[in-house]
């Protein structure tokens, strides 16, 4: 059960999305998710998706991973949809079906659509920094991005270490937890019956030890790194640099060409 | 010149109560002196809890003197202006490989020391790669440090230490939490670094590795008792152990030889040396008995458990379906010590976790008792009571506050009663060594060897049919080692219960075990008497498992004309054979 977890799903490739300096990317997508708010018609929204479907293609990543990853959220999308469906009124207007309580109006049935583009295109959007972009790197450009913070005292660095030492002991500690649920249970604990309090009295033979291993730990790590000469961010280099090539600024370019074309769009129409 | 010079080095913990007043006083090292010259490889001895870990910490400043001082290159190491200087030149490397690693790559994770540093990038990718190279892991440059074996872990952890460019690297039991073939690469990079003129210090409980240094030196509370070559050290047999060391089997052969008036040199670290000092003796041979009937299955004796055709598959129907165990068929009698062996990944561990139900079989039957226990009308919690399974480091499921309630956790889910609980509870403790002012202590208060028994007697006091443990032994000193096997070896022979001991140790195994199953490649390899497996060592050799160094000697001496049977697996045996033909 533990093991089908997997974290910021990445798959290696060497697509010109997967070249793109991780910066770029996040900036970008966050342009990106903009784009599909700001348009306001079918035009627009059109224009949207489709540059989403297009870097989807250069990504080289298969559709099927698209679909998995609009696939948990699908209950949520159906709900929006509906109800905007149902709770959409139109001023002046006929609506066009009409029995009961419920009444459905083309404002509605529009409203309805363009959630329903909105959220499936945001969620592949999302998806599609992570599935090319592996979580170290990510990791390396959101305390890239947030180095401004630094002069206002926000511990950048600090959550940036975190953050990578959470991602290089979250396989550790499920292998962890997987151990001593087994030898809790070859010592008879019964974790998967009875009530909630049971269940929930049945985690502590599990969380205890793993709290303690965990310190453990944490205070050994702790040693290997100041052995490591590790003092924190001040005057420290990195192994991979972060670079920005053509690539990024013609991506760039041509996100900042889509949103100019939307907004156009907005304007004259 | 000396890399290292430790002048009258006192260092003590202090004790603090609520109020934070010191109420104790933890005098760990008391008055040490030691001196490294620069390219030597020094192995430091000593039972746990001798202060030698202590000791390391103060070569690179984690840890400052209470008195004395340490002169690391000429610098002062409580010196706080030039710690980082320090901490450059002396690395260190610990024992669990998972706890040092702090990138999610492997490369990264060489680079976390230079990029400490403030070392331009284009000069930490040099530096990573040599490193890399030195230990042999380039082409894992891109993987995850939990995609790695346990001795690749521990070479990246060298690697880390070795792009600083140290003079000097100090491993602290890098080994023992490793499987035979991680030791081996470990000992191998140790050994190619100390050859390149770096000087390593390595702390150890393996006599082997210990052999294979410059110099020895034996620490017993807070000081240094021995010094000198490995010849040096290992002749003072008597001393070792009343340290509670080990010496290398070879060499306690040759000592239990002499104390029956036999000369033999002492001073003999491998099987070669003994062997070529045995050989020179005027020798009889050997008379083997006359192929001796096998001793006839005893077939009242029921079978306690039985394996049919067991099939085990990980994650059946993706692209990383593998067969863990494939069609394996063995029968245990009731009351064998049975010792089981094979290299990580062999399959053992899978088999062993079907035993007590936690796994279910793809296809195949395990019964025990006769029944087969995924019968439709069973209870598979019962079974986990009839089979008690004891994993690997067992001190990780300690969770109650006190250890007589942690004893008491496998016998309160069986539902028995409170007074049945109690002499349970009390029982177990006695059959693992634990005396009754320990019970009411917090188990976390323990010393490494009794949390691990107190854990065993968790699943002893269940009174389990079977009792199955995963390495009881590993990571411990050669004292724990020695208590918990012989504490186990006891309770078999007052209770009778069915023991299968897991273990990468076949020297611990083949001190046990009445049979032994060797597991290869997910298939069963054999499941025979102790005696017959070791008449055909060659071909335990060949799937790539060690044999104990006494019948590594035994072979020699065979090669050289001297025969003493080919059923040596133990020092006693050898000493009884070879009493017997030499002609003193």
């Amino acid at each position: 059960m533990l093991n089908d977890i997997t974290i910021g799903q990445f798959f290696p490739g060497k697509s010109v999305i997967h070249r793109m300096d991780s910066r770029f990317k996040i900036v970008l997508i966050i342009v990106i998710m903009v784009m599909l708010f700001a348009a306001q018609n079918f035009f627009g929204l059109a224009v949207a998706c489709t540059f989403i479907l297009v870097i989807y293609a250069a990504s080289e990543i298969s559709p099927r991973l698209m679909l998995k990853s609009i696939k948990p959220i699908i209950p949520i999308i159906i709900l929006t949809a509906v109800l905007n469906l149902l709770f959409v009124k139109e001023q002046d207007a006929q609506p066009l079906v009409q029995f009961w309580i419920i009444s459905i109006y083309m404002k509605g049935i529009e409203t309805s659509i363009f959630m329903f583009l909105r959220v499936v295109f945001l969620i592949v959007g999302m998806s599609l920094l992570t599935y090319t972009t592996s979580p170290i790197v990510l990791t390396d450009a959101i305390e890239s991005l947030m180095s401004p913070l630094k002069k206002i005292k926000f511990p950048v660095h600090e959550l940036a270490m975190m953050m990578t030492i959470a991602l290089r002991f979250i396989p550790t500690l499920i292998e962890e937890t997987n151990k001593i649920m087994m030898a809790q249970k070859a010592r008879g604990a019964a974790l998967d019956t009875g009530g909630v309090i049971k269940r929930a009295r049945s985690m502590v033979p599990i969380l205890i030890p793993l709290f303690i291993s965990a310190f453990k730990r944490a205070n050994e790590l702790a040693t290997a790194m100041e052995c490591r000469c590790y003092k924190g961010g001040e005057g420290r280099t990195k192994l991979r640099q972060l670079k920005a090539t053509k690539l990024d600024f013609f991506a760039s370019g041509a996100v900042i060409c889509v949103l100019g074309i939307i907004i156009l769009d907005n304007i004259l129409l | 010149m000396n890399i290292i010079e430790v002048k009258g080095l006192e260092f003590e913990y202090k004790a603090y109560d609520d109020n934070g007043e010191v109420c104790g006083v933890n005098k760990v090292l008391r008055g040490l002196d030691l001196t490294v010259p620069r390219g030597q490889f020094l192995a430091v001895l000593g039972h746990n809890g001798c202060g030698k870990s202590t000791l390391a910490k103060h070569f690179n400043g984690i840890l400052t003197a209470s008195a004395g001082s340490v002169i690391v290159d000429g610098m002062d190491a409580s010196d706080e202006e030039r710690v980082f200087d320090i901490r450059q030149k002396v690395g260190m490397v610990f024992q669990n490989p998972d706890n040092q690693l702090v990138a999610t790559v492997v490369e990264e994770d060489v680079a976390f020391a230079l990029e400490n540093l403030g070392v331009p990038p284009d000069e930490i990718r040099k530096r990573v790669d040599v490193a890399l190279r030195i230990v042999d892991m380039y082409e894992y440059r891109e993987h995850s440090p939990h995609q790695l074996s346990g001795g690749q872990k521990q070479r990246i952890a060298i690697a880390g230490i070795l792009a600083m460019k140290p003079d000097c690297i100090v491993l602290d039991e890098p080994t023992s939490m490793l499987d035979p073939k991680g030791r081996a690469e470990v000992m191998e990079t140790i050994k190619l670094l100390n050859s390149q003129g770096v000087t390593m210090i390595l702390i150890t409980h393996y006599m082997d590795e210990a052999v294979q240094a410059d110099r020895v030196v034996v620490m017993d509370e807070g000081k240094i008792i021995m010094d000198g070559t490995p010849k040096e050290i290992f002749v003072r047999v008597d001393e070792l152990k009343a340290h509670s060391l080990d010496v290398p089997q070879v060499t306690d052969l040759m000592y239990g030889l002499r104390q029956n008036g036999i000369d033999v040199p002492l001073d003999v670290l491998n099987e070669t040396e003994c062997a070529n000092a045995l050989l020179k003796l005027p020798h009889g041979a050997y008379e083997k008995p006359g192929a001796a009937p096998a001793a006839p299955e005893n077939d009242e004796i029921p079978y306690v458990a039985e394996v049919k055709k067991l099939t085990y598959k990980y994650s059946v129907g993706t692209p990383f379906e593998a067969t863990a165990v494939d069609n394996v068929s063995v029968s245990i009698k009731k009351g064998q010590f049975v010792g089981v062996i094979g290299h990580t990944g062999s399959g053992k561990s899978t088999l062993i976790q079907h035993l007590n139900g936690l796994l279910r079989p793809t296809s195949g039957e395990i019964l025990i008792n006769g029944r087969n226990i995924w019968a439709k009308d069973g209870d598979i919690r019962k079974v986990r009571f009839m089979a008690g399974l004891v994993f690997q480091y067992s001190e990780y499921q300690l969770f109650e506050d006190t250890v007589y309630k942690d004893i008491a956790f496998g016998p309160k889910n069986m539902g028995l009663t409170e007074a049945e609980i109690d002499t349970r509870v009390r029982e177990a403790a006695a059959a693992m060594g634990l005396s009754d002012e320990l019970l009411e202590r917090s188990p976390f208060d323990l010393s490494g060897g009794q949390k691990r028994r107190a854990a065993l007697a968790g699943v002893i006091a269940m009174k389990p049919e079977i009792l199955i443990l995963d390495e009881p032994a590993a990571g411990l000193d050669p004292k724990g080692r020695d208590t918990v096997l012989e504490e186990i070896s006891e309770f078999h022979r007052q209770s009778g219960t069915t023991i299968l001991l897991v273990s990468h140790s076949m020297e611990d195994i083949v001190r046990y075990a009445e049979k032994i199953l060797v597991m290869n490649h997910g298939r069963l390899f054999c499941y025979e008497d102790t005696d017959v497996v070791f008449s055909h060592t060659r071909e335990l050799t060949q799937i790539g498992l060690g044999i104990p160094q006494i019948s590594r000697l035994s072979h020699l001496l065979k090669e050289g004309g001297f025969d003493i049977g080919d059923d040596i697996y133990t020092i006693e045996r050898a000493k009884e054979r070879l009493l017997k033909t030499i002609n003193a």
